[in-house]
């Protein structure tokens, strides 16, 4: 079946979602709303919804929304970063060795830093799968996936997803090991394409979308999209446009 | 605000933390174990935002929700610029975050000061002004001259709207009477 990266990460996050729980996603981030209004129409109907910068926000203010983290009342929290390394360290902040005088510099954190302590799991996704994002180690740490046993945090990363594979969350190692592959890649390809080791010698493929996910994504959620205005240029432009 | 110090949940590890003197990790003081950032508490002497009404009595509505509420209580000083000032303030005109006369020490009539940025329910970001900000502040020298073209060369604020703030911005708001 045909489908495109957007549409298949939006597929794969949509099953990270649980009915019942809070679950949101920040700014600038369409896939996973896309991801999180799916699972609603599929196997989530009591999910509470977040979408920052949407008419799926409950909150005026940022730091109504940053306390709900702190209470540890947040079920899911999809973010992405510029890099990720294998110990779920993410960077939003810049690019370079000299952080005076960095290579490229990002927006920041947003509230990351905390919210990443503060819901209960994390899932870090990344729209690029090279050896540039899934690095060795981040040139600066917005958030850290592991911390010592004894500091106070409510949950942590759980998984890394980009349009070729899954990454599980060891919370024990503090460590990132290849999960599934997605459909269309060997262990060759993630391998060559990711800058960390991967810490299994094979893996399972991941269940391709199916025909379900794929009509309600590009037709009850593209419409919802565009009905809400919710990134609602690019559901128009991207779902269904495999 | 105006406390000592805030615990957090999260930051730690994080370079953020590295860089910073004024968080700490520090031990839960009640159960004496369990570890988390406490971030020291910002105390700044003067604190100057926009919001869209104020009265003469100092009392200001921000029109929306807004984290400027514990700016005001956490700083020494208040300077709010306002879109439109009123002689009293009523429960029905007070909307959004709201700011007692107590913690105010200054309120500046100054219609569009909240440009290049917009103040919301009334005037969007200029996109275009925004633009320019953003290309100016990418080295030192274009900064400066930015800064030297649209702040320390203007005489005043009436000037600024009158070079900055573009026409088709203006004219709607000054025809519902602000």
């Amino acid at each position: 079946m045909n489908y495109n990266n957007d549409e298949l990460m939006a597929i794969l996050l949509s099953r990270e979602v649980r009915d019942g729980e809070i679950s949101a996603c920040g700014a600038l981030s369409h896939i996973p709303a896309a991801g999180l209004l799916l699972a609603q129409a599929l196997h989530a109907p009591n999910a509470d919804l977040i979408i920052l910068n949407s008419i799926f926000n409950p909150f005026k203010t940022s730091r109504q929304f940053h306390y709900i983290a702190q209470r540890g009342e947040l079920g899911l929290f999809f973010v992405s970063g510029v890099q990720i390394d294998r110990h779920g360290n993410y960077n939003l902040h810049y690019i370079g060795p000299d952080s005076e005088h960095p290579t490229q510099r990002f927006p920041g954190g947003y509230g990351g830093g905390m919210i990443y302590y503060g819901a209960r799991r994390t899932v870090v996704f990344r729209t690029e799968h090279t050896r540039r994002s899934l690095v060795a180690k981040v040139d600066y740490i917005s958030a850290a996936g592991h911390t010592p046993p004894d500091v106070l945090r409510h949950g942590h990363p759980t998984k890394a997803i980009t349009h070729k594979a899954n990454f599980r969350f060891d919370k024990d190692a503090g460590l990132l090991n290849l999960d599934t592959i997605h459909p269309g890649y060997t262990f060759d390809d993630i391998r060559e394409n990711t800058g960390f080791d991967l810490g299994v010698a094979s893996a399972p493929m991941t269940p391709a979308p199916s025909a379900e996910e794929l009509h309600t994504l590009r037709h009850v959620v593209r419409k919802t999209m565009i009905d809400t205005n919710t990134y609602a240029a690019w559901a128009q432009r991207t779902l269904g446009a495999a | 605000m105006g406390v000592p110090y805030v615990p957090i949940v999260g930051l730690v590890g994080t370079d953020l933390l590295a860089r910073r003197d004024d968080m700490v990790i520090a031990a839960d003081p009640f159960d004496g174990k369990t570890k988390s950032v406490v971030a020291k508490a910002l105390r700044p002497d003067v604190a100057v935002f926009h919001a869209q009404t104020a009265d003469r009595y100092g009392n200001v509505s921000c029109g929306y929700e807004a984290e400027v509420v514990i700016l005001a209580e956490a700083s020494r000083h208040v300077i709010v610029t306002a879109e439109k000032i009123v002689d009293r303030l009523t429960d029905k005109e007070a909307k959004g975050a709201f700011i007692p006369t107590i913690h105010v020490d200054m309120v500046v009539h100054a219609p569009f000061g909240a440009h290049p940025a917009g103040c919301a329910g009334l005037y969007a970001p200029d996109a275009i002004a925004m633009r320019e900000y953003v290309k100016a502040s990418q080295d030192d020298a274009t900064f400066a001259a930015y800064l030297r073209e649209r702040v320390f060369e203007v005489s005043d604020h009436d000037e600024y709207v009158e070079r900055f703030v573009p026409r088709s911005m203006r004219e709607p708001l000054r025809e519902t009477g602000s």
